[in-house]
């Protein structure tokens, strides 16, 4: 009994018009996302190497230790051709250097924001947008369509238990909605092979898990329908509430969530953390200034009573010890003041943490918001990203600096950021450090490490997820059920 | 008229009582009374044997749809029970619908399949898996479908047509009884006959068929029992035999106009 309904609904389901429309838009639509984000990460390989040979090239033609400064770069991942998350909006580079602070720079989406007004639709958008609603298409008059026309009747004029009826319309209208979708998978996943882009046994197994997120998620639209559809006597309303529930759940419910996670914990702005440490390290500058010259005066009270060749002496003598005091001091200053900037970023983290939990809290009260953090989590270009680059960069700054400090104190020995100042009638002023000439050999210069975005790492965060859209599509298919043994099939 | 002459009348007509055993088709005291409080169907009993044709006359809002439904168990009864071949309908549904065909008064099938396509399908559904290709021919055949329908989408059907494939389906599940529920409202005089000359020949093959009609000359021509129906209630009951075509209708008249007189 099962077989021969859910046979008939296949077979219901691919002789009407929508079946046609449907496969044809999902076969242009995801065959196109996936050539396009191919061909968008293969530019992004592209001038992520010129940029990092760039950098290197840069680097090897330094003549002083003293000025040498880098860039990192964010590496391209061929799952951002399935899952294009953030990685879009947050910058590509950083410089590293001991002056500025870390910070992601120069995003896609900066660089040529034409892009950003057309944002690129990749196969998460897809399933989220395109696919959700699809689902409610096969479905809205699933139950009462056939009411409407007559045809229920006559089926339950025989012995045919609900029970089995509502499976099949349920496994009837996945399998529906699910053939059409495989065909262009499949010939996105052989683009990829095609294309030769080096998907890892880790990239293969996060692309299967999207997929079957992917299909989690229309599932739920799926019940979805086939519950109001359930609930309602005319095809028309059960539509009309469908796209209401659609509109609010996709579109509506994952934003609402975190504005609202906006006004119930505000996070300082980038402005304002600017001016926060610009304010202390005027002040602690202004301090130091003060003790600066109070030394100055002690120093000098101290010469008060000599003469001027006794004073020229003892100065000589103290000079070199005054200046490293300086010295000492002044640096205190720079690590208060980084350490002050730290503190402000942790702090600044630590909110915007706490806000994008509970934003995303509230928003994952929809199945569009669960699905697509997920997606984020799995394919690793979820909004973390930044951090953890930042995390990297910076720690790789760290190590950048003491391996050019260290070289600098092997090579230029002496007083640490000892240079000369030359003037040329031919070239002009020259400023040169440690070394006068040549190029500076930086062949052992570390090398920044992206951070490793592995399976299971991914895996992890995006259970809770999987979970919920578990939960959800459980929910709403229970629902369904119970409505539709109460559904009057007249 | 008062309401003791109505149901002396019943009596007068009446078929024997109901006995559960032979019956294929039979109404308990069925009553229904719907969620809004309208009562439907007050009390009818009723039993239709195998090759007997049994047709429920009556206007609109007379309750014979309301029969039918509970029949097939789409709505439960308030009192009293309908069975088919001693089974009680809304007690054991699945097994009680095994044993009926049901041809409502607009047959309605999936427009984008083709008549052979319904046709396997819901004879499938009925437990009927052996039939072939050429055995839907036949029988759509034998309902007057013309062949070069057959491989015809539902989409463009008319109504007669419809209802050819909705007897069709009828014919295919070989139930011994069939449900028909104003079978020939809407189709043509020529139709409408070719419909009662086939209802015969099932009634021959041993059928119980219990069909409702507002048709009052219909039923005459191939009821073996005649139930008036008004308000829910069955105001007469009549064997062919007892009464010739001009009394019926005087009849007819009669219990309506006088079943109406005593409501106002
Ligand atoms: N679903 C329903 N809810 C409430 N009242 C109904 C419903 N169906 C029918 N009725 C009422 O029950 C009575 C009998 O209706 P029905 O059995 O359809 O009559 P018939 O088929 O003889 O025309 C009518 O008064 C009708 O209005
Ligand atoms: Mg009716």
């Amino acid at each position: 009994m099962l077989k021969i309904l859910i046979e008939k609904e296949l077979k219901a389901i691919i002789l009407s018009p929508k079946f046609s429309a449907t496969f044809s838009v999902c076969a242009i639509l995801i065959v196109l996302s996936v050539f396009i984000g191919l061909r968008d990460y293969q530019a992004a390989v592209a001038q992520y190497e010129t940029a990092t040979t760039l950098s290197n090239q840069e680097m090897r033609e330094q003549t002083s230790w003293m000025s040498l400064n880098t860039r990192a770069y964010r590496e391209p991942d061929p799952m951002q051709i399935f899952v294009a998350g953030v990685q879009n909006d947050v910058g590509r580079l950083s410089s590293i250097n001991a002056f500025s602070q870390i910070k992601l720079e120069n995003s896609n989406y900066s660089d040529e924001p034409i892009f950003a007004v057309f944002r690129f639709i990749d196969l998460t958008f897809i399933v989220q947008i395109v696919l959700s609603l699809f689902a409610i298409l096969f479905t809205y008059d699933a139950i009462n369509g056939e009411r409407e026309g007559g045809t229920l009747q006559l089926t339950f004029a025989n012995a045919v238990p609900r029970v089995q009826y509502i499976l099949a319309k349920f496994i009837g209208s996945w399998l529906g909605l699910v053939l059409p979708l495989l065909i262009p998978l499949l010939i996105g996943l052989l683009l990829l092979l095609l294309f030769r882009v080096p998907m890892t046994g880790d990239h293969w197994a996060k692309l299967f898990t999207l997929i079957g997120a992917s299909f989690l998620y229309f599932t739920f639209f799926i019940a979805l329908g086939l519950l109001v559809s359930a609930l309602t006597k005319r095809s028309t309303t059960s539509f009309m509430f469908l796209l209401v529930a659609w509109v609010t759940l996709v579109l509506i419910v994952p934003r609402a969530g975190v504005m609202l996670a906006g006004q119930i914990t505000p996070v300082p702005t980038v402005a304002e953390i600017d001016g926060q440490r610009e304010g202390y390290a005027k002040e602690r500058w202004k301090q130091h200034m003060d003790a600066l010259t109070e030394r100055w005066e002690e120093r000098n009270a101290g010469l008060q009573n000599l003469t001027a060749e006794e004073r020229e002496a003892f100065r000589d003598d103290h000079s070199w010890d005054w200046m490293k005091e300086d010295e000492e001091e002044r640096k205190l200053v720079q690590r208060d003041i980084s350490e002050y900037d730290r503190k402000l970023n942790e702090d600044l983290r630590n909110r915007k943490a706490t806000q994008e939990r509970l934003g995303f809290l509230l928003s994952r009260f929809s199945p569009a918001s669960s699905y697509q953090l997920a997606a984020m989590h799995l394919a690793g270009t979820d909004i973390s990203i930044k951090p953890e680059y930042e995390d990297a960069m910076r720690d790789y700054r760290d190590k950048f600096i003491s391996y050019r400090e260290q070289k600098q104190k092997e090579e230029g020995g002496g007083m640490a950021g000892g240079f000369r100042i030359e003037f040329n009638s031919d070239t002009g002023m020259k400023i040169s450090g440690d070394r006068d000439s040549g190029a500076i050999d930086v062949t052992d210069v570390p090398v920044f490490e992206a951070p490793q975005y592995r399976f299971a790492a991914g895996l992890l965060p995006a259970m809770p997820d999987f979970g919920l859209l578990t939960l959800y599509t459980l929910l709403a298919f229970a629902a369904g059920f119970v409505a539709f043994l109460r559904y009057d099939v007249r | 008229m008062e309401t003791t002459s109505t149901n002396e009348a019943v009596t007068n007509h009446a078929v024997n009582s109901p006995s559960q055993s032979r019956a294929m088709l039979a109404a308990d005291n069925l009553t229904k009374r719907y969620e809004d409080g309208v009562l439907a169907l007050d009390h009818v009993t009723f039993e239709v044997n195998q090759g007997h044709i049994y047709a429920m006359l009556g206007g609109n809002g007379a309750g014979k749809t309301t029969t039918i439904n509970l029949f097939l168990n789409f709505i439960e009864p308030t009192e009293g029970e309908a069975r088919i071949n001693g089974i009680v309908t809304h007690k054991e549904p699945l097994r009680a619908k095994e044993k009926i065909a049901f041809v409502s008064e607009n047959v309605m099938l999936y427009p984008n399949f083709t008549a052979l396509q319904n046709l396997d399908f819901f004879a499938r559904l009925g437990g009927q898996t052996g039939y072939s290709k050429d055995d839907y021919r036949e029988v759509l055949l034998r309902v007057g479908l013309q062949e070069e329908a057959h491989n015809k989408r539902l989409k463009g059907f008319s109504k007669g047509m419809r209802q050819k494939c909705g007897i069709a389906i009828a014919i295919l599940k070989d139930a011994p009884a069939i449900l028909l529920d104003e079978p020939t409202s809407g189709l043509d005089p020529k139709a409408g006959f070719e419909f009662i000359r086939l209802l015969e020949s099932l009634r021959d093959e041993g059928k119980a068929i219990l069909m409702s009609t507002h048709d009052i000359f219909r039923a005459r021509d191939i009821a073996d029992t005649i139930g008036i129906m008004n308000q829910g209630r069955i105001v007469m009951q009549s064997q062919k035999s007892d009464i010739a075509g001009e009394d019926l209708e005087k009849l007819y008249m009669k219990y309506m106009a006088g079943y109406m007189e005593q409501v106002n």
